[in-house]
């Protein structure tokens, strides 16, 4: 019943006590002296050169996202099949099988267009043959283009 | 309820809050006295005998601590983050029973919070809810570094979540319940570590990568980052931030002791008034020893560069852990069926299978140029995360 989730209740409001508490406390306790330079982002003793507000960051975040979506969907369906697979017994294995290989074939497809791969460099793969089927991401090449103008914004910014 | 229920449910749950933050505090004295000890250091040495008070000084100090908050922060959000980041550990431990019961005024108190049915569940989501501490504090603090260390920790996060995940599976068709309490009493020949040893690597793997402990770290990886998500903050803030980090690392050792370790079953010679001593020494004793292993891999291994991170997690642990899943299920499922024959049929499936992947793997082992080449960086510039 929900009555076992009591304890965790408890738990949570101790916990989020405890936390707003320290913060409140603290305030009462601690100095206070702002001025400018300390309230402005840290940049390592440099002005910031822009600040983060609407600013853009690599699409290869998106497509994780997204693909992680559909792993740890496929991973909930695989949880209420692994409490009762034992009774389900080789039906339920057979068709977990089948549900598991279709997703590797999205999994498969997904690893031969490079959404998993991370950090394209810049000159072609070692085994070109391979490569050359798999047409080159344009979103990864904007993508780079992108990091390179944000290599070129850092150094600038860091003289 | 009567008030004395109502009164043993606030001990009980004070007694846990408490333990945990004792346990954190003795915990980050080790872990700073054992990576002492690596690099031939004394470690913290003034503070309470052997340093061991070390962690409350550094408290204290940090609670009288201006706090700053950035201009260009979003206060409430701001403020809200490090208690975000804080409580999801605690709720996790919740479900951990870290001992068997005791007896008191006539009522039998178990030595675990919630037993609820849906036990590995629960700390899935739990560990789940610890991103979003991450992510807004990153996003809030209206500064390039925090924000950048918080994208790229919460996709390193969500990455190894699926693996992590998926080894729970593993284990959970095994035990055959997502209760906690079951899921000991089903190790009670054998501890699932033997059978499931795979799968407690890729568990034990997915947690150092979802607590951001050393060598997954890469949201603070303070050559490139400063100090990645909490850059920005300072004080009583900051000491939430680290607490909610060492929380979570003591309740991820304590499910790798539930699910992998037997929980708190271990030898204990005395009955009766003092038979609840020897389980809860048990399963101290292995939090201790998971947390010790933890720190060993820290002292021991470098920081991963964040693209290998990024592949490790996807190209490596996540179609080990789909194969897992497939062959514990083999495994369990043919000799259920079919009997003793069903054991060699199981055999020839995995050997099979075993047989068709090193036939397929070639085609996959296309890798960026970078890491073809043995022992050097190529001569374009990697695109950076």
């Amino acid at each position: 019943m929900l009555t076992e989730y009591l304890p965790i209740v408890a738990m949570a409001v101790l916990a989020v006590a405890f936390g707003v508490a320290s913060l409140v406390v603290s305030r009462m306790f601690r100095p206070h002296r702002p001025n400018p330079v300390k309230l402005s982002p840290y940049e390592c003793g440099n002005d910031p050169v822009r600040l983060p507000r609407g600013e853009r960051f690599s699409v290869k975040f998106y497509v994780v996202a997204m693909l992680f979506i559909i792993f740890d969907i496929e991973i909930i369906f695989l949880f209420p099949w692994a409490v009762r697979f034992r009774q389900l017994g080789l039906f339920g294995l057979v068709e977990m099988a089948f549900f598991i290989g279709l997703v590797f074939v999205a999994y498969i497809y997904v690893w031969r267009a490079g959404g998993l791969d991370w950090a394209t460099s810049v000159e072609a793969p070692a085994d070109a043959d391979l490569a050359s089927d798999s047409p080159r991401d344009p979103m990864a090449a904007a993508d780079e283009e992108l990091a390179a103008a944000m290599h070129d914004a850092e150094v600038a910014g860091a003289r | 309820m009567d008030w004395v229920g109502w009164a043993i449910l606030v001990v009980r749950v004070a007694i846990v809050f408490f333990g945990l933050l004792i346990s954190v505090m003795l915990y980050i004295w080790m872990e700073r006295k054992v990576i002492a000890d690596m690099q031939t250091r004394v470690g913290p040495l003034r503070a309470g005998p052997r340093g061991v008070l070390i962690t409350l000084a550094d408290g204290i100090k940090l609670f009288f601590k201006e706090g700053i908050t950035p201009t260009a922060a979003d206060h409430p959000v701001y403020a809200v983050a490090p208690i975000l980041a804080m409580f999801p550990g605690f709720l996790a431990f919740c479900v951990i029973p870290f001992g068997t019961s005791v007896t008191l005024f006539g009522r039998e108190i178990p030595f675990q919070l919630a037993d609820l049915n849906i036990g590995i569940l629960w700390i899935l989501a739990m560990t789940s809810l610890s991103v979003y501490g991450v992510v807004l504090a990153g996003w809030s603090s209206g500064s390039n570094y925090p924000l950048l260390g918080a994208v790229r920790s919460s996709a390193q996060m969500i990455s190894y979540e699926v693996g992590m995940g998926l080894a729970l599976v593993a284990v959970l068709m095994y035990s055959g319940t997502l209760r906690m309490s079951e899921l000991i009493a089903a190790q009670d020949t054998v501890w699932n570590v033997i059978p499931q040893f795979p799968a407690f690597v890729v568990f034990l793997i997915g947690a150092i990568a979802e607590t951001n402990r050393p060598p997954f770290d890469l949201a603070e990886a303070e050559s490139e980052l400063v100090a990645g998500f909490h850059t920005e903050y300072s004080g009583i803030k900051f000491a939430m931030f680290y607490l909610g980090e060492y929380v979570s690392t003591v309740t991820v050792a304590a499910v790798a002791v539930t699910l992998f370790l037997g929980g708190w079953r271990g030898w204990w010679p005395f009955d009766g008034a003092v038979a609840w001593i020897g389980p809860l020494l048990w399963f101290v004793l292995k939090i201790t020893a998971v947390i010790y292993v933890l720190i060993l891999v820290r002292a021991t291994l470098p920081r991963m560069r964040y693209d290998r991170l990024m592949n490790f997690g996807w190209k490596v642990l996540i179609p080990f852990g789909l194969v897992w899943v497939m062959i514990t299920g083999v495994v369990v499922v043919l000799p259920q069926e079919y009997g003793n024959r069903g054991r060699y049929i199981a055999g020839a499936v995995i050997v099979g299978a075993a047989a068709l992947a090193t036939l397929v793997a070639p085609l996959f082992s296309h890798r960026p140029a970078s890491e073809a080449e043995p022992g050097g960086q190529p001569e374009g510039r990697e695109v950076r995360a």
